[in-house]
Formats: C-alpha cells, sequence, structure tokens
C-alpha cells in the first residue's frame, strides 16, 4: 500500500491526454477567440489545486464561515448533512430546490470555492447551479438519485463535476461521462470509516492489478469491470486515477484522515463528521492540520488532543437507517 | 546543459502544505535531470532550513496561510524570502504579495515580499476559468507561446510604488481582451500575468499543471543558480 505524499503525478496531463480528446471541444470561447474556457484542463486543473486539503459539508452560511476559518479548501453547499438526511427520509435534493437564497449566501460569505451536491442524473438541477457560479458540481448518491440508469453527460458543461465510486470500473465510468475528480463514495453520515476504506483498497488494488497485465489482458479486464478501454490502460499506466481521487462518506476523526491520506487518497471530505460533532470549528481545524501532516503520528496525536465529543457512529448493516447510500449510481 | 554554476546539493523546497505541491516536483525533476537538484516537500521550519530556494504551489491561499501559521512556519517564510528566491505560482503568487483584495473576510495570513498587490479570484469563478497562450520574454524559445492555465486566477491590481526601486521585470501579459470584463480593480497593471522581482518570480497561471517545462528551467536558471554563485 502507498503510503507515499506524491503519487500525484501531473494528473491533469494524463486525464487530458486520454479524455481531453472527447472532452476537447471547448464549450464556450471567449470574445477574443484566442482563449478556452470549460475545458477539461482547467476542470480537473481546479480538483488539482483542492490536493492536500479537506472540503467539507455545510447548510448554511454561518457553517461556511465556521469551515473557511478552519482552513477547508473548499465547502460543499446542501440543505441537510448526510446524518441528518438519514434521520429525516423522504426524497434529498439539490440545495437550493427549498431554499434558492442559500447558496447564494455561501457564496457570498466565502472566498473559497464553492462544491454543491445534485441527485444522479438531473441535469437540470446541474445547469441552475452552473447557473449561478458555482466553482464544482457533485453529482451524488448522498442525495435521491432522479435517474436510475443514466448519468449526467458531464462533458457539456463548463462547470466540472465530481463523482462518487466504490471501484475502478465505476471511477473510469464517470470520467468517461466527464468527471473531473472522483471521491470514493464510503457510506456518508455514519462516522464509520470502514466502507470508505474498502472503496479506496478496491480502487488502489484493481489499479495494481491492470498495471501488471499485458495489454491483450486489459482488453478483458476492461470487459470484466466495465470500464472504458482507454481510460482503463492510461490508470495501467499512471498507476492511479487519471484524476484527483478524494476520499469521503464516514470521515469523523483526524486519524481517520490521515489513514485515507496514507492509503493514497489526494485530500478528503467530512461531511456530517464536522458539524454533529462536540466542537465543529477545533474537529475541523484538526482534520486540516491531519490531511497535512498525514505521515507524522507526533504531530497526529498532538492535534488530536481535546477535541470534544466525535459524532455517534452507525453500525452499517441491514438495519442502517436510510439504508446503503454507496448502492446509488451505476 | 553546458552550466555548472549549480553546487551538486542545491535544495529546492516545494512548500506542501496543502494544493499542487507534487505536479511542481515532478517538473523540476524532469527538466533538471542533468542537474544535482534535491527537491524536497517543506511541511516544518527545519525542513524549510534546508532549502536554497522556494517555490510555493497553487492551492487555496487561506487553507496554505493558516496552516503556515499554525506549523510554525509564518514568521520563518517572512525571514526566507528576504534572502532566498521564491516562486509563486497562482495561491503562492497571492501568498508572496505584499498586499491583496477581496480577502477572506476578516483578513488572511500572507507572506508578503513582493511589492505587488494582487485581487484573489480576479475572473470570478470556476466557470470563468480559462486556457490561453502566452508570449513571454526570456523563456528558451520565447517565440514559441507557452500554455498558460488559468485557475481562479488572481489578477495583479498594481505595482506597489517600492517596486520600482527593486528591479521589477513583467515577463508576462495577456490581450486586453482577455481581461475580465468585471474587473474589480481597473488599474494599468491588471494585465500582468508573469513578473520578476529581484530573486523572485511570480505567475497567477499555472506552468506545473502543463506538459511545457520552460518556466521551471527560467526560474533554476535566472534566479536560483545566481544566487548560489558565490
Amino acid at each position: 500500500m502507498s503510503a507515499s505524499p506524491q503519487p500525484q503525478i501531473q494528473v491533469l496531463q494524463g486525464a487530458g491526454s486520454a479524455v481531453g480528446s472527447t472532452a476537447g471541444a471547448p464549450t464556450r470561447v471567449k470574445d477574443a477567440g484566442n482563449s478556452n474556457m470549460g475545458t477539461f484542463g482547467v476542470k480537473s486543473g481546479l480538483a488539482q489545486m483542492l490536493k492536500g486539503g479537506v472540503i467539507m459539508d455545510v447548510v448554511n452560511a454561518e457553517q461556511a464561515r465556521i469551515a473557511e476559518e478552519a482552513g477547508a479548501c473548499a465547502v460543499m453547499a446542501l440543505e441537510r448533512v448526510p446524518a441528518d438526511i438519514r434521520a429525516a427520509g423522504g426524497v434529498a435534493r439539490m440545495a437550493s430546490a427549498s431554499d434558492p437564497h442559500m447558496i447564494k449566501e455561501i457564496v457570498e460569505a466565502v472566498s473559497i470555492p464553492v462544491m454543491a451536491k445534485v441527485r444522479i442524473g438531473h441535469f437540470v438541477e446541474a445547469q441552475i447551479l452552473q447557473s449561478i457560479g458555482i466553482d464544482y458540481i457533485d453529482e451524488s448518491e448522498v442525495l435521491t438519485p432522479a435517474d436510475e440508469e443514466h448519468h449526467i453527460n458531464k462533458h457539456t458543461f463548463k462547470v466540472p463535476f465530481v463523482c462518487g465510486a466504490r471501484n475502478l470500473g465505476e471511477a473510469l465510468r464517470r470520467i468517461s461521462e466527464g468527471a473531473s475528480f472522483i471521491r470514493t463514495k464510503g457510506e456518508a453520515g455514519t462516522g464509520n470509516i470502514v466502507e470508505a476504506v474498502r472503496h479506496q483498497r478496491a480502487v488502489a488494488g484493481e489499479i495494481r492489478k491492470a498495471s501488471v497485465l499485458t495489454e491483450e489482458e486489459l482488453y478483458v479486464y476492461a470487459k470484466d469491470i466495465q470500464a472504458p478501454f482507454h481510460l482503463l490502460k492510461e490508470a495501467a499506466r499512471l498507476k492511479r486515477l487519471p484524476v484527483v481521487n478524494f476520499a469521503a462518506g464516514g470521515i469523523a476523526t483526524p486519524a481517520d484522515a490521515a489513514l485515507m491520506m496514507q492509503l493514497g487518497c489526494d485530500g478528503v471530505f467530512v461531511g456530517s463528521g464536522i458539524f454533529k460533532s462536540g466542537d465543529p470549528a477545533k474537529r475541523a481545524r484538526a482534520i486540516v492540520q491531519a490531511v497535512t501532516h498525514f505521515n507524522n503520528p507526533k504531530i497526529l496525536a498532538e492535534i488530536s488532543e481535546n477535541l470534544g465529543a466525535p459524532m455517534v457512529g452507525l453500525t452499517i448493516d441491514a438495519n442502517l437507517e436510510g439504508g446503503r447510500l454507496a448502492q446509488r449510481g451505476w | 546543459m553546458k552550466d555548472t554554476q549549480l553546487s551538486p546539493d542545491a535544495v529546492i523546497g516545494i512548500l506542501a502544505l496543502q494544493g499542487a505541491f507534487a505536479e511542481h516536483q515532478v517538473m523540476l525533476k524532469k527538466n533538471c535531470g542533468k542537474r544535482q537538484l534535491d527537491v524536497i516537500q517543506v511541511r516544518t521550519p527545519e525542513e524549510l532550513k534546508l532549502c536554497d530556494a522556494l517555490i510555493i504551489p497553487g492551492g487555496e491561499s487561506t487553507t496554505m496561510g493558516l496552516l503556515a501559521k499554525i506549523s510554525g512556519l509564518i514568521e520563518p517564510l517572512r525571514e526566507y524570502v528576504k534572502t532566498k528566491p521564491v516562486w509563486g505560482t497562482c495561491a503562492g503568487a497571492i501568498l508572496l504579495s505584499q498586499a491583496i483584495s477581496n480577502p477572506k473576510k476578516g483578513g488572511q495570513e500572507l507572506v508578503g515580499g513582493v511589492s505587488v498587490k494582487i485581487t484573489r479570484n480576479g475572473w470570478g469563478s470556476q466557470v470563468e476559468s480559462f486556457e490561453a497562450p502566452l508570449q513571454v520574454s526570456g523563456l528558451r524559445d520565447a517565440h514559441i507561446p507557452f500554455p498558460g492555465v488559468f485557475i481562479r486566477a488572481p489578477v495583479v491590481a498594481e505595482l506597489l510604488s517600492a517596486a520600482s526601486e527593486l528591479h521589477t521585470h513583467v515577463i508576462s501579459r495577456i490581450p486586453d481582451s482577455l481581461l475580465p470584463r468585471s474587473s474589480l480593480d481597473e488599474g494599468p497593471d491588471r494585465a500582468i500575468v508573469a513578473l520578476r522581482q529581484g530573486r523572485h518570480l511570480l505567475t497567477t497561471f499555472h506552468p506545473e499543471l502543463t506538459f511545457d517545462s520552460r518556466f521551471h528551467e527560467y526560474f533554476v536558471h535566472e534566479c536560483v543558480l545566481p544566487s548560489l554563485a558565490p
């Protein structure tokens, strides 16, 4: 298992050469005709700028400010954090579906990138978020899917997308649809790291396997894991996903975050783990430090002191309230 | 390269608190294969002390500033820029600037050291991010445009008055037609996207996200090597 802090080899270039040909047509060309906007390069490039950082779920401007002050590299706007989505039941939608001002208030409150979730397949929610200048869209299994067969065609948007994945095939299918950033799904809203670890180990293990296959064997493997061949070949060559890969779904402590970094993730998303804990500001800052100093147990010990109570975790079994969100997405 | 000025144990550090630091590391190793360059990641004051030059990468400037402060790096960095060559890309350029507009509410930590005022996110949100070819003077094969990648990029609001005494060389500007339409600062300097001031280099875009290593060569040749000469 790679505990190395530098597996990130010019991700953009790998992705650009592999995906750029399909995503290459610029969505819009600036007036001068001499510059391109919405290229795969700037989409995956922003994800590269987020590396080594923590993206925090927030439900209002006040929480967004707490996250920014704690050192978040971006915030994720949504109506309810995943733990509350589980508890509330019903249909979970894009954040501004009920309150259109909420996202705008968050955008105005902070200077860091603002991301927001849309339902799987709900391309109109994505069009709305693009029009109000959101920096990144998460097509997320945490919300109730709008389409049980198709994901959004993300190439047609100027705004970049991040998507969840449980294994290499799923990650490469999302990249093929235009995702410029992947996160492991984990099991959101549980405060239980076990699924995030399972998914990251699955992705990393499958890439290691692919990296030693011959080209003939890669064709077969692509069929087996239902991955586009050219992207599988690129991942095998790079020995990593061709885009940035964060961990998500169950991170509740600084040690959880450092664990995912040592397993080879480029950064972490923290959802319920911060604002469902006893002292959100302190815990948020400690997780930010943990992602930077993930290979330094001495610093990890110092920053883990006196953080107050973590969120109450859930056992992931057949009785899990709200069900297994990670199984959504295809 | 015929250049042999560089002592075999020259160390270039890359500030690795957050952001795209690994990309710089790959570029330096790629372009300086024949040189005895050591490239290390810097997260602590002890690591900073080992470096003959430093790159502050792209990322989130508020996150890097905060982490520098709580890691005890902010004062060592301020001392460092007074004597050693430093290159800031995008967020790194923000951290190196003497003053900024559009900061985080309540202000944010800067390292300073370059007499320039910078506006964060000068083009707007991510949907305004773009790529454009740039003419850069002083690069190898300067007639070949350099691929500029601008991601939520900052804009140079103005060169501060001290800049004229500090050997400031603007090495690249973008055409007016590419300037942000809703520019917050309409000063004459806002077309500047790359500049040198003394031994420091500042770019508002991301040479580390391209295949083109000429900017890394430029930094090593023009900023690092001369500072090591006896």
